[in-house]
This record gives structure tokens, sequence and C-alpha cells, in this order.
């Protein structure tokens, strides 16, 4: 059975730039706070009639460029977000319009932060098994819609940015190399330490007035932070030892890390933890944020940029986060 | 090495009289993952496989319990699974065939052995029955279906599956709220007011698609699982409108006792309709092991999608 790999990655990130200072406009807060608890300096912000399509077709667009594809050889788009431009159909066939490249199929994985991977994972069986040649996998979100700015929101606000990856995935022959393994887990017992509730088709009907609007509104996510930053950093380091034990590799093999841009805290610690030095764990959040399924792309963009990836390196993405849910892939590159 | 549906199950909600037909209709707080939990319990019984058996969840819906996380975690901790992936797909009416073709890639890849596939749906909790939508909201139905696949080699088990979609026509079967897509909120009262967080659907567009994709696809199906449509034993045929599962049939040479028409049993249920009716036909003795089936569905997106399985 051949291998999967990385053909390019592209990305996209809105031009407004949305400082810890400018959010004081919207919500009691300071740099300071903001930082202090989560590394963030500044965010990003779209604007006018923007979706997680619209940017994640940008994304694809350089992906594409990257990877010396034209859209028309796509065999597969796989979306992850938990932002969809629109309840429903899935943002992947929203792409696939703008894209115009219909016949082929599109869907959705709404899998949250770890979405990116689970979408890598579903790609690389798709790929090794010959069911398709090349995969587009698009990461995207439009949060600034869907946060409360008030300063009862502030918490969770100040977190999220708004951004867009993409990578074109197609087969490598050699064993060796491209996506060695990727390992997915979830935990539904902590569902709702992480949630966005409304519309739910638990309530009848599952979007009221009430739900919208006032004090009582749910149509905003709920985290408890402290929770989830204690479960992120038991997970985290747990699902990188288990990709590099399934290779027979140690972090000593590493050459960088690229988690899921949670939050500087729980990514320093989780370095530490491994005793990973600063040069082998890539970190962006201080300018974008937390931008969900978009995070690892985009990160695996820059740093590929930055020249920190060559041929022949090992390098390790994970994601934690909603659901919960936690991920990894380890990808000789 | 391949995969193969070795537990079925499904779970209908009580029959109720809404927008003047009988359907499947769930009870006030009863999401989906909790009609998949009950449908699960006869898939895994049948498969004799317990809960920590399972390797990985796929959840197909358009009606999932929150916004986020999504149906496949909460099902996963009704079932007491261990730690596995859960997956949501979003693939609408087709969801269910995408969610199969998944799993059944998870296994021949060598990645899990054991994967639950769920189809559910609760429509009952986002249609319009006023009068504006009465017309819309009849067509729906609840339900959830779960398949348990496992390893598979020789004859029996997923012989072939083909997905599509075109998104150009995401407008003819979509509900457009909440939308991320709008700044600087995803849904005010005004958009609640308008009533676009309900379905709406041109249904004349849905006809022509139907029409038009539904032969094609299950012919696809039929020719990549290298059968002849006379050898294959049944069809479960979905679609928004009963009417075009029919001539669909009928263009195809197939005869109505070889035809499962899940919209008009249960009204449409979406990324369910297959799964449930396949469980049902299984468990009434109309389908039994061994039988070749196509399951082809056509909706939303568009997407759409067949598959042709030996049980």
């Amino acid at each position: 059975m051949r291998n999967s790999r990385i053909l390019g990655v592209g990305h996209h990130l809105p031009d407004r730039v949305v400082t810890n200072a400018d959010l004081q406009e919207y919500m009691d807060t300071s740099d300071e706070w903001v930082q202090q608890r989560t590394g963030i300096r500044e965010r990003r912000y779209s604007d006018g009639w923007t979706g997680a399509a619209d940017m994640g077709a940008i994304a694809a667009h350089e992906a594409m460029d990257r990877a010396g594809l034209p859209a028309r050889d796509l065999d597969c788009i796989i979306f992850a977000t938990l932002s969809p431009d629109v309840d429903m159909p899935s943002s992947a066939c929203l792409l696939q319009d703008r894209l115009g490249i219909g016949g082929i199929p599109a869907f959705d994985v709404r899998n949250q932060c770890s979405g990116f991977l689970y979408s890598l994972a579903v790609a690389d069986t798709f790929v090794k098994t010959g069911l398709y040649d090349r995969v587009l996998i698009v990461g995207s979100e439009v949060h600034s819609t869907g946060i409360d700015l008030s300063t009862r929101g502030r918490e969770v606000a100040v977190i999220f940015g708004d951004g867009a990856g993409a990578v074109v995935v197609g087969p490598e022959a050699d064993p060796r190399r491209g996506v060695l393994s990727t390992h997915l887990h979830a935990e539904g017992k902590f569902a709702e330490k992480l949630w966005l509730e409304c519309a739910t088709s638990r309530a009848r009907p599952r979007l009221t007035e009430d739900m919208i609007i006032g004090d009582e509104a749910r149509i905003f996510p709920k985290m408890e932070g402290r929770y989830v930053f204690r479960h992120a950093v038991t997970r985290f380091p747990e699902v990188i030892r288990e990709a590099l034990d399934a290779n027979g590799c140690t972090t000593a093999d590493l050459a960088l890390l690229i988690p899921h841009q949670a939050n500087l805290r729980i990514s320093q610690m989780v370095a530490a933890g491994l005793e990973l030095p600063d040069e082998k764990v890539f970190n962006n959040i201080q300018r974008y944020g937390n931008t969900t399924a978009g995070s690892i792309p985009i990160a695996l963009y820059e740093a590929l940029g930055e020249g920190r990836i060559r041929d022949g390196d090992l390098v390790c993405l994970a994601a934690f986060g909603a659901g919960f849910t936690w991920a990894s892939a380890l990808l000789r590159w | 090495m391949g995969s193969r549906i070795i537990g079925l199950g499904h779970e209908l909600p009580a029959a109720l009289e809404r927008a003047g037909v009988i359907r499947p209709i769930a009870v006030e707080a009863v999401g989906v993952s909790t009609l998949a939990a009950r449908a699960s319990a006869g898939a895994l019984a049948q498969a004799q496989l317990a809960a920590d058996a399972v390797d990985f969840i796929v959840f197909a819906t358009m009606t999932p319990d929150v916004t986020f996380p999504g149906a496949a975690c909460y099902l996963q901790d009704q079932l007491g699974c261990r730690t596995v992936g859960a997956l949501d797909v979003r693939a609408q009416c087709a969801g269910f065939i995408y969610g199969l073709t998944v799993a059944d890639r998870f296994i021949r890849a060598g990645v899990y052995h054991h994967v639950l596939v769920a189809g559910g749906e609760v429509h009952s909790a986002g249609l319009d029955y006023s009068e504006k939508g009465v017309h819309i909201a009849r067509l729906f139905g609840d339900g959830a279906g779960v398949v348990v696949l496992g390893p598979a080699d020789g004859e029996r088990g997923v012989r072939s599956a083909v997905l599509h979609a075109d998104g150009q026509h995401h407008r003819s079967f979509w509900c457009e709220y909440p939308a991320s897509r709008q700044h600087p909120t995803r849904m005010t009262l005004a958009d609640f007011l308008s009533g676009r967080h309900f379905p709406a659907i041109d249904l004349d567009a849905m006809r022509r698609f139907g029409a038009e994709t539904l032969p094609a696809v299950i012919t696809e199906a039929v020719h990549a699982a290298a059968v002849s449509m006379d050898r294959v034993d049944h069809f479960i045929i979905g679609h928004v409108l009963p009417d075009v599962v029919d001539s669909a049939a009928r263009q195809l040479g197939i005869a109505s006792a070889r035809l499962t028409n899940p919209s008009a049993r249960y009204g449409h249920l979406t990324a369910a309709a297959l799964p449930v009716a396949l469980s049902e036909d299984v468990a009434s003795g109309a389908l039994a092991a061994g039988a070749t089936v196509c399951l082809a569905a056509a909706g939303a997106g568009f997407a759409w999608g067949a598959a042709v399985v030996t049980l």
C-alpha cells in the first residue's frame, strides 16, 4: 500500500489586524491580561460577506499552485470547520462552487481544533487505498462573527481569530516518507467543557429568540478554561508520544513539532514536558490567535516559508480541543 | 482486505401527526446522538461486539445535538467507548454513503478493525410548521440508523462506493442561518424573524437533479462493484421526493419488490434514511445474509453517492 504525502500548502489571513488594545473597544480587557493567559498579541478578523469557504478558496489556490496542480486535477475536497458559511450544506460545497470543479466529492469534517488532523487521516486512507489520487484539505474559520465580544464573553473571545490553511495530499511511493501514521481520539464526556450549544436539535424548536439575544443567549461558545488547559497539557504529550512510538522514533528524532495553536502557555508546557527546545516547536498564535481548524496548515505554511522544515525531516502535527478531541500525525517530509 | 457490515440497528421514534402527515418524531430533549445510541445498542449486539471494542465512530448528520462539538462525541460518551476517534461528517442527504466510504477506507488501510457508522437526524426540531413552511416540513421525519463494519475478505462486504458533489447548486436545498459568513454577527434577531434558519428547498430543482443523478450513480456503483444490475438483489434509494425514487427505479428496470423507498415510509430522514431502511429490511427478513444491496442517495449540496454491499 502506497503512502500519502503533502504536495503543497497554502494559507489566507484577513488583512484586518485586531490587537489586544483594539479589543478594549468592545470589552473590559488589557494587553497584559490577554498575553499573560494566552500569549496572544493580535489576531485577524475578516469582514464584508467573507465566509470560511471564501478564505478557504484563496488558501486552496495557493496550495494547488505550490503543488503544481490545477483545480481540475483534484479528486476530492475535505473541509474542516466549526464556523461554516451557512448552516447547511457544507462549506466544502460552497468551496467547490468557488473552485468551479463540480462532480468530485466534497464534504465537511466537524471536529473543531482536531478537524484538520481528522481530515488528514481520512485523506491519507483515501490515497493509501487508491480511492483518490489528489485530495484537497481546507481548514478555515470565521470566528469573529460567532463570539461574544462583550466583557461577559471575553475569556473565549480574546482567544479566537479568523484564518484559513489548505494542503493538497497525493501519493508517495516511498513507504518511509510522507504521512507515516495518524492517531485520532475523542472523549465525549467532556463535550460541554468547550462548546457552542445553539442551534441545538435537542430543543424544540432548535433555535429561539431567547437563544439569540439577551443575557441568557446561548449562541456563543463557552469554555471552562482551566479544565481545557489541564486536559490539553496531558493529551498533547500523550498523542505525540503515541505517534513517535508507533514509528519507533523518539523526541530526539523530531525536527519540528507543530501543535494546534490553542494557547501559547499550553504549547510551552507541552514542549517543556517533552524536553523539546524552542527551535523544535512552531508557534505563531501570538499573531493570529486560535484559528481552530485553520491553525495547523497556517503554521505549516509559515514553517516551510521560514525554512524550518527540510527534505527528510521528521515532523509531528498534534491537536487538542473541543469534543474533547485530540490527534496527531507523524510525517517524514 | 475490505470491510463488511457485521451489525445493523435503527431507532425510529413514535409516529405522530405533524403537518397533516404521520411521521416518526423525536420527543423534546432527545437529540440525534440519543437516537443513534439506541440504534447502536442493536447494531453492537448483532455484531457481538462490546462498545469498548469499537475502534472509531463516524457520524453523518445535518441536525447535530449542538453546534459543536459533533454528535459523534456525544454518541461515544453514551456508548461508553474508549477514547477512540469520533468523526462528524456533513454531506447532507448523501452523508451516510460518505460516512460508509470513510469507515470502509480506514478498515481497508488497516488503521481500524471495527468502525461504527451512524446516520441520524432530528429534523422536527428545525422545521417551519407554520402555513408558510408546512409543505416543506411535511416531507421530513426523525430517526437514526447504525452499521458496525468489521474486516472482511471475499464476496461479502462493501463492494463499491462512489461519491459526488456539485456545490454550484447549494442554494437549491439549504438552511442559510446561522451563517458565519455574515458580519459582524452570524445570527441576528432579524435573521431569525425572517425564517431563514429553516430549510428552503427548490423542489423542481431537486426533482430534476434526482432524476438525472440517481440512475447514473446507481449504474456507476454497480459497475464499480463488478456486478450486473440483475445480480443486485435490492435497491434502497433516498431522495426528498418519493416519486423521484420511483421513477429512477422504473428507468433502471427495478421492480417494486426489489426497491425500498425510505422517504415514502418515514418522510425524508436524509443521512439516516439508508441505514434505517437497511436495518429495518434486515430485521423484517426482507433481506438476508448474502443479499447484495445497492444503497443510493442524492440531495442537498448537491451531494450524491451510491454503494453496493453484500450482507
